[in-house]
């Protein structure tokens, strides 16, 4: 395989919730997040011993950066990549931030058969229920899409459910589940092929450090 | 929307090129095409539009559902040019059949796809390919591979790999260990994805022997150089693929004399969606860019849709993806010098005079359409962009450089 001057590997990180985990995970793989730990408002962060560049973008904005080659791999929920719909390379389910991505309706109400579906990923509702050969409107919300069977906006929502806590505050019930969803490490394909051995070698190191997480829980 | 802006729109997925960018792909396409002649590649052009019947056979679902169709006044059904590999089995079958082999032939132009789900989804895009028909050898394949990699660094395209493998590698692995053609399609797909994470789901979920799934999960690890054959020999049982893998050590081996192996990733997961492929395959790529800039293979069952068998092996550069690559990494050709030559009065002749002879000596010239001050001139020529005034009256001729000369094309 051809080494290339260009060796420097980016990788998109998602902001929020599913940070510190990431973090935690790969620094069990043996890579240095020290300077994501410092509290700053820096979006870049730089390595430069181990040529790593850190990038922490909004997590629907991930697959973007990671299509267009502004990073080389990123690690983002598999309800986003399922909305997104880019051409990247799934390489490792990270298991982290796991929930399920999941028809709910009002407790009691009757199973949906077609009608109003209000949600933060309107790609993924209309092809599931396109699949299940009914007909829907969807609706798309940007928060607290529990309001809109409340409203009377919407029949059902699709969206993340992770204890069910907020859908049982809401006299919601989950229906049916979508997708599992867990953050994956998601590829570049030209940055994938390109850097190939840097890639290879940092997904093996990930999976031992999977796997010893494994071991340990 | 006001009515004249209405008639600036143009369809989703087509675009305007503008100087200097339309400049550049043309010698860029120039640039291809100078090679492939170089190799003994003959150039054909085939029509823009083609019976729908010609292009069905061999072709697979996805594609047949993203071509532009239309009527011609018989009722026939026509389609935009979806792919230059079936048009140009259809002419070697019509009009060489009986020529001797190999033939070589070579192409540029545009496909037509709905959605080609590519960067920006453009829906015209401009490819570049060679087909290399009636010759099976080791030897017909690596050329290719070697022809790919020198158009690539001639172009001046940096960081760039091209990853080799064989449809028959994963077609022999997933039947030895007894899947089905269903199964074997669905763990194809994902391959052709690279969606490793469904890829381990979908091998948990197969009623297949633990063995089996290990050597599936295996093949995305068979990459890199001349040692990833031994390690693929190792994944197949005993006997099984052989005379295959033995074919794309040959090329290998071919591709080390051509001094071409270095650009090379073997890949023995690379499977690529088009039905017609039948041994190697291959795509080139650049870091940091999502889409394949090449990609082709050997594929010896086409022809019989259209008349004698024959094998053949091809492949197609996309031109758009490459000259928006070559932009990134700042390597395509600068505006070329402008000359601006204006004139007081009676200096119109001697202007006229020296742009002739400066356009015949290879130099942009353009010439007034006006008498002007030679203020006014400056600023014209600088409107335009040009590096040189060359200002004529009756009297005598002025000569000036214009600073930055740069031609941004606004």
């Amino acid at each position: 395989m051809k080494m290339t001057a260009n060796e420097w590997l980016t990788i998109a990180l998602a902001k929020g919730r599913i940070l510190p985990p990431t973090l935690d995970l790969l620094e069990a793989a043996g890579i240095d997040c020290s300077v994501l730990r410092e509290k700053t408002r820096k979006l870049i962060f730089s390595d430069n011993r181990n040529k790593m560049r850190f990038v922490l973008a909004k997590p629907t904005d991930i697959p973007t950066y990671v299509e267009y080659g502004a990073a080389d791999l990123g690690v983002v929920g598999k309800d986003v990549l399922l909305e997104e719909e880019k051409e990247l390379y799934e390489l490792l389910d990270l298991k982290l931030g796991a929930c399920r991505l999941s028809v709910a309706g009002k407790k009691g109400g009757g199973s949906f058969t077609g009608g109003y579906v209000a949600t933060k990923y309107p790609r993924v509702a209309k092809r599931y229920f396109q699949q299940q050969g009914k007909q829907c409107e969807v609706i798309k919300l940007h928060g607290s899409v529990e309001l809109a069977p409340l409203l009377k906006l919407a029949d059902v929502i699709v969206d993340l459910v992770s204890t069910g806590r907020t859908l049982a505050e809401n006299n919601l019930v989950e229906r049916e589940i979508i997708a599992r969803i867990t953050a994956r490490l998601v590829a570049n394909p030209g940055s994938y092929q390109v850097k190939g051995k840097r890639i290879a070698a940092l997904v093996e190191a990930l999976s031992r450090a999977l796997a010893g997480k494994e071991v340990q829980s | 929307m006001n009515e004249k802006l209405q008639r600036l729109l143009i369809p989703e997925g087509v675009r305007d090129l503008l100087p200097d960018t339309a400049r550049q792909k043309r010698k860029l396409g120039a640039l291809i095409q100078d090679i492939f002649s170089r190799w003994g590649y003959r150039e054909v052009s085939t029509p823009a539009f083609e019976y729908s019947d010609s292009f069905t056979a061999g072709m697979k679902a996805e594609l047949r559902d993203n071509v532009f169709r239309f009527f011609d006044e018989y009722g026939k059904t026509l389609v935009l040019r979806p792919d230059y590999t079936l048009p140009l089995a259809r002419v070697a079958a019509m009009h060489f059949a009986n020529a001797p082999k190999p033939l070589r032939l070579c192409y540029g132009g545009e496909i037509f796809r709905y959605n080609a789900g590519e960067q920006g989804k453009q829906r015209e895009t401009t490819q570049a390919g060679v087909e290399l028909i009636g010759d099976d050898s080791a030897c017909s394949d690596a050329e290719i591979i070697a022809l790919a990699v020198e158009v690539f660094l001639a172009s001046g395209l940096e960081d760039f790999v091209l990853c080799l493998g064989h449809i028959g590698f994963l077609d022999t692995l997933l039947a030895a260990h007894g899947l089905g053609p269903d199964e074997a399609a669905r763990i194809k797909l994902l391959f052709s994805k690279k969606d490793f994470v469904a890829l381990q789901e979908e091998v948990k979920r197969m009623k297949i022997s633990e063995e089996a799934g290990r050597s599936i999960l295996q093949v995305p690890h068979l990459r890199g150089g001349a040692e990833v054959f031994a390690a693929a020999r190792e994944l197949l049982p005993p006997g099984r693929g052989t005379a295959m893998l033995a074919a794309l050590q040959s090329v290998w081996e071919v591709l080390e004399d051509y001094g071409a192996d270095s650009y090379v990733t073997l890949d023995l997961g690379l499977v690529r969606m088009l039905d017609y492929y039948t041994g190697m395959v291959f795509e080139g790529y650049t870091s940091g860019f999502g889409y394949p800039l090449c990609g082709g293979g050997r594929y010896d069952r086409l022809f019989v849709n259209f008349g004698p068998d024959m094998p053949a092996v091809g492949f197609a550069i996309n031109i758009d993806h490459l000259l928006a690559v070559l932009q990134r990494q700042q390597k395509l050709p600068p505006a070329e010098e402008l000359s601006y030559l204006a004139y007081g009065k009676g200096g119109r002749a001697a202007a006229i005079a020296a742009a002739l002879k400066q356009r015949a000596r290879g130099i942009n010239a353009v010439v007034a359409t006006a008498e002007a001050a030679f203020s006014q001139a400056e600023q014209e020529a600088a409107g335009l962009g040009a590096c040189r005034l060359f200002y004529y009256t009756g009297d005598g001729a002025l000569e000036k450089e214009l600073r930055g000369g740069e031609n941004d094309g606004k």
